[in-house]
């Protein structure tokens, strides 16, 4: 008995919105971006039950893991500029909470 | 079998997913992060995609989580409340509204688009499972080949720019900022 397709969609679907609310309700920068992390997983996961769905038993459908791989790939990339940029906060401000930068003045 | 196994997963995923935003410190919130990785590389694995599933496990569980612990095990040096939020959430009343908004929204939608979709027709997974490594790397080194030369160029200067925000400013510069500071 195999995992239907459209239960993956839902799962990337109720992680998404997840991870929405902790972007949006969460006030620590670490939080935030671990929220941004889980987003994408969400999308990794959308790409590879689409890749599922349009493969037939004949020629499967590589496209999704293709992508997920490169989504991994950017995800890795921005987690160390935005933690570099958490760094160079804290260096700064001495908090890492996102309402110590309601100023543009440095 | 396998879907008992998914359902278990899922739910662990979304668990491990609620952990995360509602964590009380950036620690808990990262360690709920890694788990709810794991359980979705787990669900990778069932689907039969175990090349990607290795990859999550690897670059995501091993690589990111890593370099989240690094930071906040180095911004933990000072005080630790500098890194705790009073209260837990910030619940002004707008931005409980637009996040619930758009959670439900993003929610609705993709259910309903999930439901609608129509599966051409029952699959049997290869012998070896869907992304076996040999046509992956096919498809990596022959159509897309472009953008896996893009994303070296992307890491370079990745790399390059983490060099630059996160280094120390030393000299006439930082004695200036302390003196204004102080």
């Amino acid at each position: 008995m195999n995992v239907p397709d459209e239960h993956l969609l839902v799962l990337a679907a109720v992680l998404f919105a997840i991870g929405v609310v902790g972007f949006l309700l969460r006030r620590n920068a670490i939080i935030v971006l671990a929220s941004i992390e889980l987003m994408l997983n969400a999308a990794n996961l959308s790409f590879v039950a689409g890749s599922r769905m349009h493969s037939t038993s004949a020629v499967p459908n590589l496209e999704g893991p293709v992508f997920a791989i490169f989504v991994i790939l950017v995800a890795a990339a921005e987690a160390a500029v935005g933690l570099a940029l958490v760094i160079a906060l804290y260096r700064l401000k001495q908090s890492v909470q996102l309402d110590a930068l309601n100023e543009l003045k440095g | 079998m396998a879907q008992l196994l998914f359902y278990l997963l899922s739910i662990a995923a979304i668990g491990f997913g609620v952990g995360v935003v509602a964590a009380k410190s950036p620690m808990q919130s990262v360690l709920s992060l890694l788990a709810s990785f794991v359980a979705l590389g787990l669900i990778y694995l069932l689907s039969g995609f175990q090349f990607l599933a290795a990859a999550q496990l690897l670059v995501y569980a091993g690589a990111i989580l890593v370099l989240f612990l690094f930071v906040i095990m180095l911004l933990n040096m000072s005080d630790l409340d500098a890194l705790a939020e009073h209260p837990t959430l910030s619940l002004g009343r707008a931005r409980v509204l637009v996040a619930a908004l758009s959670a439900g929204t993003i929610g609705v939608v993709a259910i309903l688009a999930a439901g609608a979709v129509q599966t051409s027709e029952t699959t049997t997974m290869p012998p070896g499972g869907y992304d076996r490594l040999e046509w992956i790397a096919a498809l990596l080194f022959s159509r897309y080949m472009v953008p896996f030369q893009a994303s070296a160029v992307l890491l370079l200067a990745t790399m390059i720019g983490v060099l630059v925000l996160a280094k120390r400013r030393r000299g006439a510069a930082a004695a200036e900022l302390e003196g204004m500071r102080a």
